[in-house]
């Protein structure tokens, strides 16, 4: 993590899930507070600042959706990170996200969890206004929507545009397929095909082919992720 | 056992309180006819009895008792005046003249009218023959008697009464045995229906209620209710089906992870063994864990009231962007894909299931289309109804397959080793029944054409402004 240590909210009741939880975001550089009810959440969500929280949608005695409008009306900004076993992202959570939040259902990558948090603490603290993106001998101009690597022009549809300035922006990080799916196309449901693989694999194609070294990477099972060698 | 049951039916309770209440009516009627019926008689008699007195009176009048005597006498003997009664007496109630005996002790007063009988008053009457008289005191003292025998009229009463009364006891006996009839015959059906229930209870629905063939409403409502068992087995059958499928897709993965755990548990720790095994069992679970995602979202889809989420939404503009994603995925098997059509077509629907549903005809349609084969995706307005539809050129499917292909995990035989887990087309089905869409699939000659009519909607009447609002995206955040 580049700087030092962010402080992370989690609430959540089940004992197991909290503990790998708590454990998974400790050895990925967060300092974890655990909250195993709405109360105890919306008390400690109040009085500290955090980076980000992760609420369970289920809660004993407060609701884990009650707690976040709780804490909206006291002010407080930290982004959300709903997390719910009902299957169905419902549109209440979904009206969510037009406040910095997110949402993700059980059961759940750590990969793919950690990839959603990374983005809301990024969204809450940095918002700076890039006009090139780099990776490696990558460049993404953003205003006049061309690509290329070193001297070679990448010819790019302007969907397979989004999808690169997305993993870009989130160089180093794994984008979960579902996560790529709601950002560049906006929908909300896991795709049961592989289309996401098969559309980013002609991205690469373009991006990665004759070149000394790949940038898009795929990550079994999760999603893909853009990074350069060291 | 019938017979307890119709006495027992609520049809025979109702028709013998209709039965009692017409029965009341039709008594208070015959009543009615009998009473008037009697009493027209009597006052016919009565003024028989007062005109035979009104010529005796003017006899009297003109020449005096000894005229009136002679009067009683010759209408006695004349026999004019039927069952006719006369008596003449003196003050002592001595009798003077006529055809009565004695002065009867019943008729007392000066005058009036009075019925009364006497024993033997005629040789061929009964005893105690009904009679009527109207008797009088003459100015000289002497008391008049004029009357009639009223035995036949009597007689006739009697008679009216008595077909009265026997009428009446048919119409019970008839209308008690019509009603126990019918309701015999009602609680019968009824008991046909409750057999059969019975045994459904007892044995799942595979008995029916027997017809009769009369077309009747009975029919009718078995016929009705057979239909209703028909579709409760089909049901029954598909949540069986989909349970076997679950408990086999499960079992698949779930062996496997459970031998290759097996395994490793009894080998030697090797870091790139471990670390593959891992990596694969991860993906096995990830495939559970989609199937039941599927799964539940169906049935969300199915269940829940999911039309207030509603929005405007351009079809044609979903149907690039799907085109779009899955170009690469027609490019990969050397195919093509391609849309033609109308550029806006709107409907009100929820973007993302519409967008899912599609994906899923296309990617169906991509992989069990023709090598290099082409996919078109056509849509437009055709007579107010928004029609998509998704046809590729691949070998198609037999049209008894048509039913078949939206049920859960079903899969034709040729695509078993094809990825995917027949939950795409349920999906799809799903999605259409909550948007009121009609599937319907056509030979595409040769190949599948799936097309998807939606309802006629009222004129959305929205603005460009309103449209764009709705159906364009947020930017890239």
């Amino acid at each position: 993590m580049p700087e030092g240590q962010r402080r992370i909210l989690v609430i959540e009741d089940d004992p197991e899930t909290a503990a790998q939880l708590v454990d998974f975001l400790a050895t990925s550089g967060y300092q974890v507070d655990l909250a195993d009810n709405g109360d105890d959440g919306l008390s400690r969500g109040r009085s500290t600042e955090y980076a980000v929280m992760t609420i369970d949608r289920m809660l004993p005695g407060i609701d884990g959706l009650a707690v976040v409008r709780c804490l909206r009306k006291a002010g407080i900004v930290t982004p959300a990170l709903i997390i719910s076993a009902l299957g169905e992202v419902d549109d209440r959570v979904r009206g969510l996200r037009a406040g910095g939040d997110d949402y993700l259902v059980k059961p759940f990558a750590f990969a793919e969890l950690l990839a959603r948090v990374e983005a809301l603490a990024r969204r809450s603290s940095t918002v700076v206004k890039e006009t090139v993106l780099r990776v490696g001998n990558l460049e993404m101009d953003l205003v006049s929507r061309t690509v290329s690597r070193g001297d070679l022009e990448i010819e790019l549809l302007p969907r397979e545009f989004q999808v690169l300035e997305y993993l870009v922006r989130n160089e180093g990080q794994v984008v979960p397929r579902a996560m790529l799916l709601q950002h560049v196309w906006d929908l909300h449901f896991d795709p049961t095909t592989n289309i996401i693989d098969v559309y980013v694999g002609r991205v690469r194609r373009k991006v990665d082919s004759q070149q000394a070294y790949p940038l898009i990477h795929t990550v079994r099972g999760v999603g893909f992720c853009v990074r350069a060698p060291c | 056992m019938l017979l307890a049951k119709t006495f027992r039916s609520s049809t025979l309770k109702l028709a013998l309180i209709s039965i009692g209440i017409f029965g009341a009516v039709v008594c208070a009627l015959f009543g009615y006819v009998y009473w008037s019926t009697a009493t027209y008689v009597l006052s016919r008699s009565d003024r028989a009895i007062a005109a035979e007195h009104a010529i005796l009176q003017k006899a009297y009048d003109s020449a005096g008792r000894g005229g009136l005597i002679g009067a009683i006498e010759q209408h006695m003997s004349d026999g004019r005046f039927e069952g006719g009664l006369y008596l003449l007496t003196e003050p002592s109630f001595a009798p003077v003249a006529g055809n009565l005996q004695v002065w009867p002790s019943a008729l007392k007063g000066m005058s009036g009218w009075a019925n009364f009988s006497v024993r033997d008053w005629k040789p061929d009457s009964a005893d105690g023959a009904p009679l009527r008289a109207m008797f009088e005191t003459l100015p000289d003292g002497y008391h008049l008697l004029v009357g009639k025998d009223i035995d036949n009229l009597d007689q006739f009463a009697r008679a009216i009464y008595t077909a009265l009364a026997w009428s009446v006891a048919l119409i019970f006996v008839l209308a008690g045995a019509v009603s126990i009839s019918v309701t015999r015959r009602t609680v019968g059906r009824i008991e046909a229906i409750n057999a059969t229930s019975r045994a459904i209870m007892e044995s799942g629905p595979s008995s029916r209620i027997p017809l009769r063939g009369t077309r009747d409403e009975w029919d009718q409502l078995a016929e009705n209710l057979n239909t209703m068992l028909d579709r409760i087995e089909a049901l029954m059958g598909e949540v069986k089906q989909v349970t076997d499928n679950v408990a086999h897709d499960l079992r698949t993965p779930l062996a496997r992870i459970r031998g290759r755990l097996e395994k490793a548990c009894n080998r030697q720790r090797d870091v790139e063994q471990d670390q593959s095994l891992i990596n694969e069992t991860m993906a096995d679970l990830d495939s559970v864990l989609r199937m039941f995602s599927s799964l539940t979202r169906i049935s969300r889809i199915e269940t829940s009231d999911r039309t207030s989420a509603f929005r405007t939404v351009n079809l044609a503009e979903i149907a690039s962007e799907v085109v779009e994603l899955f170009d690469a995925a027609a490019e990969d098997k050397g195919g093509h894909l391609n849309t033609v059509g109308e550029q806006r077509v709107l409907v009100t629907g929820d973007r993302d299931l519409l967008f899912d549903a599609m994906a899923n005809l296309v990617d169906n349609a991509i992989k069990h289309g023709r090598e290099a084969g082409h996919v078109t995706v056509e849509v437009n307005q055709n007579n107010g109804h928004a029609v998509i539809s998704v046809a590729d050129d691949g070998p198609g499917i037999p049209a008894d397959e048509f039913q078949n292909i939206f049920k859960r995990f079903y899969r034709l035989e040729r695509s078993r080793c094809t990825p995917g887990n027949g939950l795409g087309l349920s999906l799809v089905a799903a999605v259409a029944r909550l948007h009121g869409v009609r599937i319907e699939m056509v030979d595409n000659e040769p190949g599948l054409k799936f097309r998807l009519q939606f309802p006629l909607v009222a004129e959305s009447g929205l603005e460009d402004g309103a449209y764009q609002a709705t159906a364009t995206r947020p930017p890239l955040s």
